[in-house]
């Protein structure tokens, strides 16, 4: 191919006509003209003179999320729940717009480090946010902390993130860094507490054999252990991402415990509940309980009433009855097409909501980093879970934990509600 | 363990068995008769899985989406080995970096297609209940995939001995020069061979989807495993896939649930043993270098 062949097709690609040109400037005058609805950093004329230096200056946010690999949809629905918050408050918190730079995680500690680098470097955001594999809270802990970049975990669950640890290892407390989601210990020791109390005294244990897994197995029996429960025979610990279930479920057959704890989430859960119900484990007896991440809706919508009488715990539910709760799942609905909102969206709305309040108690400053993390601290609102605040020695989430049961009604398979621990807060130590 | 335990856990390592052949048979083809490691296997394992999932989805029938998926599949990969593989005829490296694409392209194309959500299958009736073995549920399907893996290995080794196109691909495999010395015209074999390994993938991924599920990554789930069990079979021979997933199959699941802490190693050590003892995996032949 020669040059000139090419010459007259690059003019061509440029030439606009006369209808397209009108269409697009009397769209960007339109834009101009609405009061309060661009996101467009540069449109700043709402801001207030009288509040601090920093204020009505665009508020950078970077948050890493996985875009691809098998996390995919959660960075996608966590990315949905921040755009959205930020849409309804008007492009603006605190009268400061705000910029998102979201970066892919790849599912990957080094690719992590790496962009959060960039956060802090190139970008030179206010604030970090996500973060959804727990090996990656650990991996950036102390880069952030040094860098003093205040970062929200708005999902990885690692107990040791809110902890005092001795040599900070694998890692521990930050007074830079919050957590909007949770922490293993919440969603697994008071349904532990809760089930021996009700006289369930011995559990065997099922779970994930990584991090997530097998804390979440070590609260529960904890949790069990307070009211003189306990557990029995060698744990079954598929492998993370694991193939076929039929095995490990074969192996939960063979021995007498009924009540099986199990910690599973996402595919692993599919294929768990599907081995476990074409092994008709109900009809021989046993009953599944678990942390709530069993039974959430990426599970339930492919399994449906396959997973009926699982008992697990969260603090939340997408059917929770309160008002906080209807206008949220109403709202995503209504913007992304009918699509229901996943617990990790309701991580990262919160962790929006905190920051949001927060700003409004600094006037918009986030330069004083001291002064942003007392805000942080102070930050009490309702939130679709029920009330929400940081506990101020562990930053992480001071929540009810609801008890929920695995229902079919009129076609739809839910978690109901059939009980709450109050106000579990992680122990910290 | 007790007996019947045992029992139970051949079956299921039986069935994981059938499953991993199926899914190899198609890579081992094309390794035989073309010198290409099919690196774009696994996302035509997962594009077969997710044309069976909307097959189910708008039809209602498995048994539709078990003839349809692979048809597809066939017909992409009588597309592309013209399109693509043939142009890089000879440069087998550059054919293997060239599938890696051709894997990243589809894998991507699928995402924004049906999403990057977990999704699943049901299992189709009416194998969807269990049956009563020796005193234990046992589900039908995990049943009805060893009959189907060793109908389908039939088939395959009736294809392979007894017709003209079985004949010519061995006649390939041997020297595909010569072949085409001898008036075949290999181009057009080599894309049917192509696109009957397209084909075996696309069939993998609908009679495995309702036991894995459909998820991101399951591309390279599926490779990893097809390669295993070809490099252990022997590469490139149909024996070689069969020996290659009745020896994978039930020692991982009995590796699995015998040494938990071990699960994930385990496979990758009986792929070192097998090297180390005959390197040219259990039933495969020592190949010349052309």
């Amino acid at each position: 191919m020669t040059d000139q062949r090419q010459l007259p097709k690059r003019g061509y690609t440029y030439r606009i006509s006369r209808r397209q040109f009108l269409v697009a400037s009397s769209a960007a005058a339109l834009a101009a003209c609405a009061p309060g609805t661009g996101t467009a950093p540069n449109a700043q004329t709402g801001a207030p003179a009288t509040a601090a230096a920093t204020a009505g200056k665009a508020l950078k946010i970077g948050q890493l999320l996985p875009f691809t690999k098998v996390y995919a949809e959660l960075g996608a629905s966590m990315k949905r729940a921040s755009d959205l918050y930020v849409k309804n408050a008007g492009g603006r918190l605190s009268s400061r717009p705000v910029t998102f730079i979201y970066e892919d995680d790849a599912n990957d500690t080094p690719t992590a480090l790496q962009k959060t680098q960039k956060f802090i470097d190139q970008d030179q955001v206010d604030l970090m946010m996500g973060v959804v594999p727990t090996p990656q809270a650990y991996g950036i802990r102390n880069v952030v902390d040094s860098a003093k970049m205040i970062t929200i975990v708005t999902n990885a669950g690692g107990n040791f993130f809110s902890r005092q640890v001795p040599n900070c290892t694998p890692a521990c407390f930050s007074k830079y860094t919050f957590r909007s989601s949770f922490s293993s210990y919440q969603i697994s020791y008071p349904i532990g507490e809760y089930l021996s109390a009700k006289g369930l005294k011995e559990f065997f244990l099922c779970y994930s054999n990584y991090g997530f897994g097998t804390e979440s197995a070590a609260d529960f029996k904890t949790g069990l252990a307070k009211n003189g429960g306990l557990t029995t025979g060698t744990p079954v610990a598929p492998p993370l991402g694991n193939a076929d279930f039929l095995p490990f479920v074969t192996q939960i057959k063979a021995q007498p415990t009924k009540n099986v704890y199990s910690f599973f989430s996402g595919a692993d859960a599919i294929g768990y509940i599907r081995a476990w119900n074409q092994l008709g484990m109900n009809a021989a007896g046993y009953k599944m309980y678990g942390a709530g991440f069993l039974t959430e809706q990426d599970v339930l919508k492919e399994v449906k009433e396959l997973a009926n009488g699982a008992t697990t715990s969260l603090f939340w539910g997408v059917e929770l009855d309160n008002a906080e709760n209807k206008t949220f799942v109403d709202s995503y609905k209504k913007e992304y097409n009918n699509l229901l909102p996943d617990v990790f969206a309701v991580q990262a709305w919160d962790g929006m909501k905190a920051v949001d309040e927060a700003l409004k108690a600094t006037g918009g400053d986030t330069t004083d980093k001291d002064r942003f993390i007392r805000a942080l601290e102070d930050v009490k609102f309702k939130s679709p879970r029920g009330d929400f605040a940081f506990d101020k020695a562990t930053h992480n989430p001071i929540q009810d934990i609801y008890i929920r049961e695995v229902r079919t009604t009129g076609g739809q398979t839910v978690n109901v509600i059939i009980d709450k621990v109050a106000k579990v807060t992680d122990p910290g130590k | 363990m007790s007996p019947e335990l045992l029992f139970q856990q051949a079956l299921n390592g039986l069935s994981f068995g059938a499953l991993l052949f199926i899914l190899a048979a198609g890579l081992s083809l094309v390794f035989g008769m073309m010198d290409v490691v099919n690196l774009a296997h696994g996302a035509f394992y997962m594009l077969g899985a997710y044309v069976g999932l909307t097959v189910v989805q708008q039809t209602g029938s498995f048994w539709l989406a078990l003839i349809v998926a692979p048809l597809a599949l066939g017909l992409l990969g009588l597309v592309l080995e013209p399109l693509l593989l043939r142009r890089l005829r000879g440069h087998h490296l550059d054919q293997v970096l060239l599938t890696i694409g051709v894997s990243l392209v589809v894998v991507d194309l699928i995402g924004l297609t049906w999403g990057r959500e977990v999704r699943s299958l049901a299992l189709p009736p009416p194998f969807d209940g269990p049956v009563t073995l020796f005193g234990n549920a046992y589900p039908t399907y995990r049943l009805f995939v060893i009959g189907f893996g060793v109908a389908l290995a039939a088939v395959i080794a009736v294809v392979y001995r007894r017709t003209r196109l079985g004949m010519l691909i061995r006649a390939g495999v041997g020297d595909a020069e010569m072949l085409g010395a001898l008036g075949v015209d290999t181009n057009r074999l080599f894309a049917v061979t192509f696109a009957v390994g397209s084909a075996l993938a696309g069939l993998a991924g609908v009679v495995a989807a309702p036991v894995f599920g459909l998820q991101p990554g399951m591309d390279v789930d599926g490779l990893i495993y097809s390669l295993i069990v070809v490099v252990v079979g022997g590469l490139g021979t149909l024996g070689g896939a069969v020996a290659g997933s009745a020896l994978v199959g039930p020692a991982d699941t009995f590796g699995k649930v015998l040494f938990q802490e071990f699960a994930l190693a385990l496979i990758f050590a009986i792929m070192a043993l097998v090297l180390l003892f005959r390197p040219t995996g259990l039933l495969g032949r020592i190949r010349i270098g052309r």
